[in-house]
């Protein structure tokens, strides 16, 4: 269905090829998931095969690519737009119209098609993804996974070959993401549709897979059965992490499958002491929300929250897309109008809190790192920084250089990877010395590697010995709250539902359960390292 | 459910604007106002551009505001009633005619208001009309020829509202970096991330428009076609009656009739549009 042959893509300017003699095939009916870190070329990838790169980036290309016998060094994009569909990284932006079935008809619009016949192709893919009942409404009020399969359905419209996927799930909570991969995958089986998709969550797509290409940082592709790629691979999914950890002969990418090969060894697990967390009881209130309601239009979007967060705590705020999430970081630091109730950050109300004194007390990353940063490169965003927050020339600079493993000072922070942007904004707010950090939704645009090395911060902040700080994180990632929070507190239409210990909140619903508790169920099992501890104490 | 056509309603406004300036009354300007708020009240559509009328509101009432307050400290010497004095600042010889301060009198203030008023009039027209029908509906009725106007317009009018959702998001990070938000300095650091954001929106739509094959292929068509009916028709046509028919009305009754009709006319829309 897809051809690459002797394929090299160069950006002009670039210190690197992105990708280099590729050589490859992709047959019809199969689903091929692109991995690699950030940045390595994943997107550049998908957008090679419809033609936006190079005819919409610039770029110089060699080599032939066709896609179901088609050509695409002649052919835009445009050209090609029966043959394959894209869904790019954020489908928000890419919406041309307001109501959901007139924008799945747009691209039929386009192409001229008479107006009976359309009405007859709307309606099928309104039927397949499962999206008749929200035909009418207006895109911008729908959630993310809604707003991914009306994105997938306005591709699919045009009956194209092969569908291309950037990111489908990384904004999405663990239940939405299913609901998109399972429609993804009835497709691929029903329809026989090709797909192609890049994701850094493996854990959510690997067992849809049916050959992984992984781009490695320079430029060479390797392309094979998941079980051959992830054998050797540094980016890996906990599953695949686990069974290497485990020494089993061979990897399994299915909880079912793993879950058959590890009998004997979850017996063994199951009369393991847990590890305990020893939680300081003593230790001081930090922030304490009581009874906060916040309203917007009429709408609750929290109802009478209390909680607390004691000092040296890790905390994650989870729960569904439009859960309260956001309103709840917002309130805690000021930013949302209270209509009841009161909070404190060290027995202050934020909102009385503005410029040095609020950032001494509390410390946010926001969705986008990037809207904290205006600097014109790292180094200035560091001497900004400094001067922001009072403190010595080199403050920043120097929490940033612990940081990364390469500083790259010189850059742009729009050339950083998702990453490194991460990083300097996480560097600007640590320089202000806060006790209380906030990340919002920190793993986004992580890849594995990236994701390590923030759970190593984290957990570094959390145990200085200078001063016990706080983090509290929004996140749908249930992997990096396995690994590094104590205390998991679950939102749902503006209530807290479930407020306790992550081990006891995380195993108790199998949407929001870690891969590693899914394989060893019914023992209450988190992470990789944490049973190869057990078991290597067991060995003694 | 069918719709007043979204090109409707700007010709509606269009016609209404051209009537404002022919009649240049300050009375029928503001009957028109009054009439189109309930109209806007009652049907304004859900989507982003909806708040549109609140956003030309509140510049329509600093133009009146600015505009009153240069009628009352610069101008050209008027005769009429003083209705008071403010000190006057003494100016060269050479700048005769021009004063700053002085006595103010009524017919200069009543010049101004109506001035500002037919201003403010067009603005909330234009705010009424997008909040009525967003702009982003409208440019998808535009024919095929404009194909390159159509991505740029479609691009600037579904980018526009979401740069006033970031704008208040990195004003709120910048507050929790410990800066000031307002004053010049401020907006460097707004303006930036801003200008960016806004820059991959742009690009991100349109690279979806031409995947999905925008603009490559002969004929368009229309999934459901937006038929004039006789409620567009309606509308139209009253609004072209009142100002075809404004001087007769004026010459040959009283104001007062003009006046009524106007209002009635207005808000016609409220009474024949399905909702």
């Amino acid at each position: 269905m897809i051809t690459f042959k002797n394929v090299s893509l160069i950006y002009p300017n670039a210190q690197r090829t992105i990708l280099e003699a590729l050589n490859f095939e992709v047959f019809e009916g199969e689903l091929v998931l692109v991995i690699g870190h950030t940045g390595a070329g994943k997107s550049s990838l998908i957008k090679l095969i419809n033609g936006l790169v190079p005819h919409h980036t610039g770029g110089i290309l060699t080599g032939e690519i066709t896609v179901a016998g088609r050509s695409t060094r002649e052919l835009k994009p445009g050209q090609l737009s029966d043959v394959i569909g894209i869904v790019g990284q954020n489908p928000i932006n890419g919406f041309v119209t307001d109501i959901v079935e007139e924008e799945i008809a747009f691209g039929l619009e386009t192409m001229g098609i008479a107006p009976e016949i359309m009405r007859k192709r709307v309606e099928e893919v309104l039927d397949l993804l499962s999206l008749a009942p929200l035909r009418n409404r207006e895109i911008a009020t729908l959630s993310g996974g809604e707003q991914q399969r009306v994105a997938i359905g306005a591709a699919l419209v045009l009956n194209p070959k092969v569908l291309l996927l950037d990111e489908p799930t990384s904004a999405l909570d663990p239940i939405a993401a299913e609901e998109v991969l399972s429609i993804l995958h009835r497709l691929v089986h029903d329809l026989g549709l090709t797909v192609i998709l890049a994701e850094h969550r493996l854990e959510r797509v690997i067992q849809f897979a049916d050959r992984i290409m992984r781009i490695g940082d320079d430029g060479e592709v390797a392309i094979g059965k998941p079980g051959e790629i992830l054998e050797d691979s540094p980016i890996a999914p906990p599953i695949v992490n686990l069974a290497k950890a485990l020494d089993l002969s061979e990897i399994s990418l299915s909880v079912r499958e793993l879950r058959r090969r590890t009998e004997s060894i979850r017996e063994l697990l199951q009369d393991l002491p847990l590890p305990t967390k020893i939680v300081e009881s003593n230790s001081k209130i930090l922030l304490s929300l009581n009874n906060v309601s916040v309203k917007y239009d009429a709408k609750y979007a929290l109802s009478n929250i209390s909680f607390e967060i004691k000092r040296g705590e890790v905390v994650a705020l989870m729960g569904r897309n439009g859960a309260g999430k956001s309103s709840l970081l917002r309130s805690a630091v000021g930013q949302s109008p209270i209509i009841s109730g009161t909070v404190l950050i060290n027995g202050i109300d934020p909102v009385k809190l503005t410029g040095k004194n609020l950032i001494r007390h509390v410390g946010y990353v926001p969705q986008e790192p990037g809207d904290l940063l205006y600097g014109q490169s790292v180094k200035a965003e560091c001497e900004l920084a400094d001067n922001d927050n009072g403190v010595p020339v080199g403050t920043t600079q120097t929490i940033y250089e612990n940081l990364m493993a390469i500083p790259n000072l010189s850059a742009h922070p729009r050339d950083l990877s998702e990453g490194q942007r991460l990083g300097l904004a996480l560097s600007v707010i640590l320089s202000a010395n806060p006790d209380l950090i906030i990340l919002d939704e920190p793993t986004r645009g992580l890849d594995y590697v990236a994701k390590n090395k923030l759970i190593k911060i984290l957990q570094k902040l959390v145990v200085d010995s200078n001063q016990a700080r706080s983090v509290v994180i929004a996140t749908h990632d249930v992997e990096l709250v396995a690994e590094v929070a104590e205390r998991v507190i679950f939102l749902a239409e503006g209530e807290i539902v479930a407020n306790g210990p992550t081990r006891e909140v995380l195993t108790s619903s199998p949407a929001f359960a870690p891969q590693v508790t899914k394989v060893l169920a019914p023992a209450a099992w988190l992470t990789v390292s944490e049973v190869v501890a057990a078991l290597d104490r067991n060995a003694i | 459910m069918q719709l007043v056509h979204p090109l409707v309603w700007w010709l509606w406004a269009l016609l209404l604007a051209a009537f404002v300036i022919r009649t240049d009354n300050a009375l029928i300007a503001t009957a028109v106002v009054c009439a189109l708020t309930l109209v806007v009240l009652k049907l304004k559509s859900k989507s982003y551009w909806s708040g549109a009328f609140a956003l030309s509101a509140k510049l329509a009432v600093s133009i009146i505001a600015i505009r009153i307050a240069f009628a009352i400290l610069i101008g050209v010497p008027m005769p009429g009633t003083v209705l008071f004095q403010i000190p006057e600042i003494a100016l060269p010889s050479w700048m005769v005619g021009i004063r700053i301060g002085g006595p103010v009198t009524s017919q200069r203030l009543t010049t101004a208001v109506t001035e500002a008023l037919m201003i403010a009039t067009l603005i909330l027209l234009c705010g009424a009309a997008s909040s009525l029908a967003s702009p982003h509906r409208l440019i998808r009725s535009l024919p095929k020829a404009m194909f390159n106007l159509g991505v740029t317009l479609s691009v600037a009018t579904s980018v526009l509202p979401q740069t006033v959702k970031s704008v208040a998001r990195i004003q709120s990070a910048k507050r929790l970096r410990g800066q000031n938000i307002r004053g010049l300095r401020a907006w460097r650091g707004i303006a930036l991330p801003l200008l960016e954001e806004s820059l991959e929106r742009a690009l991100d739509l349109a690279t979806a428009m031409e995947s999905r094959g925008y603009g490559y292929h002969g004929k368009t068509s229309k999934y459901r076609a937006q038929k004039f009916q006789l409620v567009d028709v309606a509308m139209i046509t009253s609004v072209l009656y009142l100002l075809v028919l404004s001087p007769i009305l004026i010459a040959q009754f009283t104001f007062g009739l003009l006046l009524a009709a106007t209002v009635l006319i207005v808000a016609l829309p409220i009474v024949i549009v399905p909702r």
